[in-house]
């Protein structure tokens, strides 16, 4: 197998792309359907830029059988978990549904994070935004009323090198309250 | 020099089932590597070192359980995420050790990635979650063309990166007895930042009885080849209440049963310096002291 043929949905549009199977979803993304708010960092997994969610369906109680005897059942807290492109293989992918900092903003209304990360001045030179404001949201999405050491543990893997942590870390907390109070 | 952006070309296979995956590594032997959740194998293929052909385990149907059955102990399947490990009530309530871990280990987006089972395959000799494993004590289930068999986790590891898994054998389970009572277990690690590797792990178990240790078991990682126990440690321990002269004999007994190398995370005289003191403030956090 050189190339496989997949169906990718990114931001609720579907792909069918047949891609070589060395290729990592970041380079699918990029160099053959010119995605380019999900950004190339350090490619090894070290620097979060990458970051994209991937939707592992509906929350709360789902049972599968291991085999003829067993089922098992996992209770998932959060819809969306946040997984790093540069590091997936795309043809591995098949079937699965992701979400990119694009496929924020609901009816051209900014994400509460996203407006936040504006709001906040929580930008610098930006590289690492796309990565962060993902990330936050899976933070919020697990734990709407994180402390700021939820908050910075959960930041944790994604690098800002102007190092505008501070104020990163404040628009969470902004995005925190304000989706806490339902207000986009 | 190899690029991070773009792989080197390779073979990838997706097998449908284990019996497909077993039937690959018979015919690929040591030509293939077994691709869990990438964190390793992908990072490999970025520097260079990957292999031919790359065998994914990801569309193998229910291989991603965390099972806890108070008879059986703890199941943690080949596709098992670190994250779902840590997540697990049981694991965090009985394996406070693997927990932790699990739980430390890389970054949150890696651990939506990476398996606990793959951290043991990777036979790296600074692997938390190995550490934690030695330590409480478990069997890695492998499964070949000949059928399935266990390993204990004590006769796993042989030599640096190697282990009892032969090149037609894939790992599919994780097996942990149940704890007895009276049995506590505890992981710590030391890091130069959050995201590092460890420059030393240590992990314990001690089943006690009242306030003597019946049986303990110690482990200690990124200070040898391989993950090691300490048996000298283990030997001070057994039959004896946790006393400071005992605490203090052990903090002089590990620089004696470690070979710590220099490298890029730390040095062999820094090693040697503080694993003692690690192992000795272990023990006193799984006594919850």
């Amino acid at each position: 197998m050189k190339k496989r043929a997949i169906t990718l949905t990114i931001n609720g549009e579907e792909y069918n792309l047949n891609v070589p199977v060395h290729y990592t979803l970041l380079q699918v993304m990029r160099d053959q359907l010119n995605l380019t708010d999900v950004k190339y960092g350090c490619g090894r997994g070290e620097c979060g830029a990458c970051t994209v969610l991937l939707d592992v369906g509906k929350g709360g109680m789902q049972c599968k059988p291991t085999d003829k005897k067993t089922t098992y059942c996992t209770m998932s807290q959060s819809k969306r978990k946040p997984i790093l492109a540069c590091i997936a293989l795309a043809a591995t992918m098949d079937g699965k549904s992701i979400t990119t900092v694009a496929g924020l903003a609901q009816n051209g209304d900014l994400h509460p994070v996203q407006k936040a990360f504006v709001d906040e001045s929580a930008i610098q030179c930006g590289f690492c935004t796309p990565g962060m404001v993902l990330k936050a949201v899976s933070i919020l999405e697990k734990n709407p009323k994180p402390s700021e050491e939820e908050i910075r543990n959960g930041l944790e893997g994604n690098i800002c090198r102007c190092t505008g942590y501070v104020k990163i870390v404040k628009a969470v907390q902004v995005a925190s309250k304000k989706t806490a109070t339902g207000k986009r | 020099m190899a690029s991070s952006r773009i792989l080197p070309e390779f073979e990838l296979l997706i097998p449908q089932s284990i019996k497909e995956a077993v039937d690959l590594l018979g015919k690929l032997k040591n030509k293939a590597s077994v691709m869990a959740g990438g964190t390793d194998v992908v990072i490999s293929c970025t520097k260079g070192f990957g292999s031919p052909n790359v065998i994914s385990l990801a569309e193998i149907p229910a291989l991603d359980y965390v099972e806890y059955d108070s008879k059986s102990g703890l199941r943690i399947g080949a596709m098992a995420t670190l994250q779902q490990v840590a997540d697990n009530a049981d694991v965090q309530k009985r394996y406070p050790a693997l927990w932790k871990s699990a739980a430390i280990n890389g970054t949150p987006q890696t651990r939506n990635m990476g398996t606990v089972v793959g951290n043991i395959m990777r036979a790296s000799p600074s692997g938390d979650c190995i550490c934690a494993i030695l330590a409480i004590g478990g069997k890695v289930v492998l499964r070949g063309s000949k059928g399935k068999r266990e390993v204990s986790i004590d006769d796993f590891y042989i030599k640096y990166r190697e282990t009892a898994c032969k090149s037609d054998e894939l790992a599919v389970e994780i097996k942990i007895p149940a704890p007895a009572a009276g049995s506590c277990n505890a992981f710590a690690r030391m890091t130069r930042t959050t995201l590092d590797l460890s420059k030393v792990n240590v992990a314990v178990r001690l089943d006690m009885s009242g306030k003597t240790v019946k049986e303990a078991r110690v482990a200690i990682g990124a200070v040898a080849p391989t993950t090691i126990r300490l048996k000298k440690v283990e030997a001070l321990l057994k039959g004896k209440q946790i006393t400071d002269d005992v605490l203090q004999k052990i903090v002089e007994t590990v620089p004696t049963e470690i070979k710590p190398i220099d490298d890029v995370r730390s040095t062999a005289e820094y090693r040697r310096d503080v694993a003692g003191i690690m192992v000795k403030r272990i023990i006193l956090e799984a006594l919850g002291k």
